[in-house]
């Protein structure tokens, strides 16, 4: 098989772009080829979202197509999607680029003087068992 | 009662013997203020700032006090960066969250800073060159000084871990770094 996650009513997405970015929410139907019915918790509520905001993840839980909020939310509390989420990949590495994008002057001079003494640190070791084989 | 005992009133402002033909609008009162350059909320003294313009920009250097004229105080400190009291408009700073704990320091004003203007030719020495010393000297007092302050400064920025090779660094952008984007 080619795909792996569909386009299909309950399966859970991440938010990627546009105002509500780095949230997650559920396709519960959808509009046309481009637009997808969205909802979840109470932070992002019902809207509709293009497809390119979106990006599918392995989670997907069973709800009926176009149901309510309330369905949606305790159908997602069921499945514990909230706990499947924060173990995906999108989820974490959103989370690592808004800490990074968080650090001032010189929390970003420590690090760059760490990742420097790091490097320095696995060249030479490369380097060392390079002349040694 | 007679003329001189009734009462009668006079004016605390007489009218003018003279007064134009025409009347003319005076203009208004200037009620204008002067106070001291308001500064940054993120600007403290004991905030390191990193400076943008002048042969020092680039360098991370800590905030002192703000001056009378509205200037920013700043030291390197010299021995950590080679930047000495200096004085620094704020719009010439960038503002880090990075604050040093300073000790009390020495009272300093504008008037260390002042130069001595050039001295003025007269007619015959006009078209004499002078290709003499005009050029600035650091006065004994600025070194005095600028000692006395490192003395106080460097101690609570080596209180900081890596704080002095920080000041030490020049700031830079690489490439995918946008200033308006970043925080500091």
């Amino acid at each position: 098989m080619l795909y792996k996650r569909y386009i299909e009513i309950g399966r859970v997405c991440f938010i990627r772009l546009g105002d509500d970015i780095g949230k997650s929410g559920v396709i519960v139907d959808l509009v046309d080829q481009k637009h997808l019915l969205i909802d979840g918790p109470d932070g992002i509520g019902r809207k509709v979202l293009r497809l390119n905001q979106v990006a599918l993840t392995d989670i997907k839980i069973n709800i009926p197509r176009g149901c309510k909020t309330k369905t949606v939310r305790t159908a997602m509390a069921k499945e514990g999607v909230e706990a499947k989420l924060a173990a995906t990949s999108l989820v974490k590495k959103f989370a690592a680029k808004n800490a990074k994008a968080q650090l001032g002057d010189f929390a970003r001079f420590k690090n760059r003087v760490a990742k420097t003494a790091s490097n320095r640190k696995i060249r030479s070791t490369v380097r060392k068992l390079k002349k040694s084989s | 009662k007679q003329w001189y005992q009734r009462e009668y009133g006079v004016p605390v402002q007489k009218s003018p013997r003279f007064y134009p033909t025409e009347d003319c609008k005076t203009p208004l009162k200037n009620r204008r203020v002067v106070k001291p350059t308001k500064l940054r909320g993120s600007i403290v003294p004991g905030s390191v700032v990193i400076l943008l313009a002048g042969s020092h920009r680039g360098k991370r250097v800590v905030v002192l006090k703000q001056l009378p004229s509205g200037l920013l105080l700043v030291t390197g400190p010299y021995k950590i960066n080679g930047v000495p009291l200096r004085r620094v408009d704020q719009t010439y700073v960038i503002a880090t969250s990075t604050k040093v704990e300073l000790p009390a320091l020495p009272a300093i004003g504008d008037e260390i800073f002042k130069r001595k203007g050039k001295p003025t030719k007269n007619e015959k020495e006009m078209f004499v060159d002078n290709a003499g010393d005009n050029s600035y000297k650091i006065s004994a007092e600025k070194v005095a000084l600028q000692k006395e302050i490192d003395a106080l400064v460097v101690p609570a920025v080596k209180k900081v871990d890596m704080l002095q090779s920080y000041l030490r660094s020049r700031f830079t952008l690489t490439k995918g770094q946008f200033p308006h984007e970043m925080k500091f």
